[in-house]
């Protein structure tokens, strides 16, 4: 369903993009024929703009068909003609169509129109359809911190900075069900993050620096924020807790003024570990043990096992997470790639033993990554990242298919 | 809120997001970024007018302060310290951004806005309201929102002396025209910056911040026009041009035969070799003030020598002219425009003498346009002394008053160069604004970078 409604979009887009530049042709060729009145002409083109040179023949034949409409006889080799060159020019917001009019032994006369450029057509690029996979849950201008499905192919719950929507999607669109505010009585740090959950006894949580949020269990939409210092939820805990619905989960506290966690974590039980700083983390369990990795705030990547904590030489983003799926060993980290372009891309590993392997191809992103989060449900993630091409914030699911 | 169309300006930013060598991504909080640059200001005051405009102090402005509103990449007017605005008939009325504080910790007020205002622009009339401030003056809704853009329309508390801004920055240590040290603003109103605090040396040449950068006592230096082929391009970022360079003559043409002397010595300069050989490849040549990219038209005002044109109408006036020819004794690169000007003059049978001294009848000048068309061209006007019809229109009133400008006789514009700074590897996400200030609000360096 949110693939049509992405395919929708993106055709109206293309749709949108045969331009008819009927109405300048005539404004710009009204304004030649004010300067030369019917004289014969001699008439030269030059496209100095980022136009398409189909575009500029298109272009070219209408102001001649224009021109040769409003009475000037359009002349070569007439040395006695008026000389009229037009460049197809451009400016930051605008096609700039410039005539420059020549009589002989007089000054010359210039003329223009200017013409608002069009949005581009954004175009996406595909994922590779291997073992990871990618399905785009949301897109909007305004910033997404993080989405939850509250029902499969029917609803879905949006964090943005200051607000949390509630989405019905229906038969390929979509409706604001409810939306609320987010109080926060301090102002939001750089590198804003948040994290979003369904819940089972009320409709979701929301984390955010320094404040956490639970919205009403019954009645009307509402959000009750309070600035408190909790932990945030991270991905499921262990082989015992995960499955559909499954709330149990590793939790970390967020530092409220910056964009990392404290390095402190919780667990059930009540349990605590004391880490390094990060900004995300991922657990593996494995027959024997449990493998936590961390990107740290030092920008390396930590392996801890037991009591050990070991620097690795992994490439990867500062963003990662686990899921717990049927496929392969059982966990995967879903991790981002270390930034040297506006695009981004996340490819799954598992660690058999010492080191993470790759286990399925990389699939690309349009712009960088800003959040991956396990979804509730632990067996897929949420990848919001900032579309470069489009200017919108899209949130994606990521799941692994067996098999491929 | 209501959001003008005003339509203009502004190359897209130019991010820098140079390959993190850790895997690192996610923005880092901390460091000291330490900035070299050649302007030497000799005060923060944005609204001083004895000070020079250059791109420097409009870096420091940035850093500092903040303005009511700013223009996007795309030339719309966007939010800053004023959340939304209307207009109606000759009066603005912009409502305030809540809880903002400057740096001193006190409250941002539409008092305070007024006061900063009306001392920047004292012909406007402010008045200050419960949650907004209201500006009543000759410019229409577009023109006004584009002065309020400017770095000198800046919001400051002013108090004995003391400057506080509401911008990343707050000031620590300030030396006039030597060095200035910043600090994050912890309760800055979008957030504390990624970057703990900035150390910025003034009045360095190019070579000097070059050397520098490459010996690692700074992590963020200006180049110079004809250095930008032989630096690094990876850590290296532009702006669209956006520097006018130009002959600017010290009076206003004496009589019709002067005029067409002034057209003689333009019709002689060979630009394209000018900005070939002494710049490298550097920028664009230019017949024009306003670069092409921000009017579309430029390409009207020719740019190209004519010997022969020259010397035809040289040849209608005589005697000969002779005619000092200025230049900054601190820019290497002006002496040798000067002399290469000179030179192109003789071929057409104009005698110029270079001079390093102030008494010139025309100098080598260095003009900072601004991100928009018309505040550029009013910015020019109002330097050289030129009329300025009107301040704010359609492309072809700005092409028409652009004319009139260079009609003038005051001007010749020469190239439009890019600003162009280079940093080490480790500073992340900065970036060039479209009126080529530097973008440091979001920039961070990556660990162990230091």
């Amino acid at each position: 369903m949110f693939g049509r409604l992405f395919l929708a979009v993106l055709g109206l887009a293309i749709g949108a993009h045969a331009t008819d530049w009927s109405v300048p042709e005539q404004e710009l060729a009204q304004k030649v024929v004010a300067l030369t009145g019917k004289a014969p002409i001699s008439l030269s083109f030059e496209n100095r703009s980022s136009l398409r040179r189909r575009d500029a023949e298109i272009i070219e034949n209408g102001l001649r068909g224009s021109l040769a409409a409003m009475g000037p006889r359009v002349v070569e080799n007439d040395a006695s003609a008026i000389t009229v060159a037009i460049s197809l020019s451009e400016n930051v917001t605008s096609y700039v169509w410039v005539a420059q009019v020549q009589r002989t032994g007089s000054e010359m006369a210039v003329a223009m129109v200017q013409i608002p450029r069009g949005a581009g057509v954004s175009s996406t690029r595909e994922s590779v359809p291997l073992t990871l996979r990618k399905s785009l849950l949301w897109s909007q201008a305004e910033p997404i911190l993080d989405v939850a499905v509250l029902e499969e192919n029917a609803r879905l719950a949006v964090l943005s900075p200051e607000r949390v929507s509630v989405y019905r999607i229906r038969g390929g669109g979509s409706q604001l069900e409810t939306s609320a505010q987010i109080s926060h009585p301090r102002a939001w740090p750089r590198d804003l993050r948040g994290r979003i959950l369904a819940t089972k006894d009320h409709l979701l949580d929301v984390y955010l620096p320094g404040v956490v949020c639970h919205s009403s269990a019954i009645g009307t939409f509402s959000l009750n924020c309070q600035q408190e210092s909790v932990a945030w939820p991270l991905m499921i805990a262990g082989p015992g807790a995960a499955g559909p619905g499954s709330q149990a989960m590793v939790g970390a506290y967020f530092e409220p003024s910056r964009n990392f966690f404290t390095g402190v974590e919780t667990a059930p039980g009540g349990w605590l570990k004391i880490v390094p700083q990060f900004y995300s983390a991922a657990l593996i369990s494995r027959d024997k043990d449990v493998v936590w990795l961390f990107a740290a705030v030092d920008g390396r990547v930590h392996m801890v096992e037991g009591t050990m904590d070991r620097l690795t030489n992994l490439k990867w983003g500062s963003d990662f997470t686990a899921i717990r799926t049927s496929c392969g060993a059982g966990w995967q980290v879903l991790a981002t790639s270390p930034a040297e372009s506006a695009t981004d891309s996340v490819r799954a590993y598992e660690i058999p033993e010492r080191d993470p392997v790759p286990v399925s191809e990389a699939v690309d992103f349009s712009g960088p990554i800003s959040a991956l989060w396990t979804e509730a449900r632990g067996d897929s993630a949420v990848a919001v990242m900032k579309n470069t091409e489009t200017g919108n914030y899209e949130a994606f699911r990521l799941a692994v298919a067996c098999g491929q | 809120m209501k959001r003008s169309g005003w339509q203009w300006l502004a190359a897209s930013s130019l991010l820098i997001g140079a390959i993190a060598a850790g895997g690192e991504t996610r923005p880092r909080y901390g460091g000291t970024l330490r900035i070299e640059m050649s302007a030497a200001p000799a005060s923060l005051d944005p609204a001083e007018g004895n000070v020079p405009d250059s791109f420097g102090r409009r870096n420091i402005t940035a850093l500092i302060f903040d303005t009511l509103v700013k223009f996007d990449d795309a030339a719309r007017p966007e939010p800053v310290l004023a959340d939304s605005w209307q207009a109606a008939g000759q009066e603005l009325r912009l409502h305030l951004r809540r809880d903002v504080k400057f740096h001193d910790g006190s409250a941002m007020t539409p008092e305070s806005v007024a006061a900063s205002l009306r001392l920047e622009n004292p012909a406007w009339k402010v008045t200050a309201e419960p949650e907004s401030v209201s500006i009543q003056n000759d410019l229409a809704e577009d023109g006004l929102l584009a002065e309020l853009a400017l770095p000198r329309n800046a919001i400051v508390k002013r108090d004995s002396g003391k400057l506080n801004g509401t911008g990343p920055f707050r000031i620590v240590d300030w030396k006039a025209g030597e060095r200035l040290s910043l600090a994050a603003d912890e309760n800055c109103w979008r957030g504390r910056p990624f970057l703990d605090a900035i150390e910025i040396e003034m009045g360095k040449s190019y070579r000097d911040q070059m050397t520098a950068l490459q010996l690692g006592r700074a992590d963020l230096v200006e180049i110079a026009a004809g250095q930008v082929r032989h630096t690094d391009q990876r850590s290296m970022a532009s702006s669209k041009p956006i520097e006018l360079i130009a002959l600017w003559f010290a009076k206003g043409p004496s009589s019709p035969e002067e005029n067409a002397l002034r057209s003689t010595l333009s019709l002689s300069v060979d630009r394209t070799a000018i900005r070939d050989v002494l710049l490298q490849g550097t920028g664009e040549t230019a017949g024009s003030i306003l670069p092409n990219w921000m009017s579309g038209y430029g390409f009207v005002f020719s740019a190209k020598a004519d010997l022969v044109r020259a010397r035809q109408l040289r040849g209608q006036i005589s005697p000969a002219p002779s005619w000092k020819i200025g230049y900054s004794p601190d820019d290497p690169l002006d002496r040798l425009l000067a002399e290469r000007i000179a030179l192109n003059a003789r071929d057409a049978g104009l005698f110029l003498q270079t001079t390093s001294t102030p008494s010139a009848d025309l100098r080598i000048a260095h003009l900072p346009l601004e991100s928009g068309p018309w505040s550029s061209l009013g910015q020019i006007a109002d330097q050289i002394g030129a009329p300025l019809a009107k301040e704010h229109g359609s492309l072809e009133e700005l092409y028409a008053a652009e004319r009139t400008v260079l009609a003038s006789g005051r001007i010749i514009p020469l190239l439009q160069l890019p600003v162009s700074y280079a940093a080490f590897a480790g500073l992340q996400n900065w970036a060039v604004r479209p009126d080529a200030t530097l973008n440091l609000e979001n920039a961070w360096m990556e660990s162990g970078a230091q």
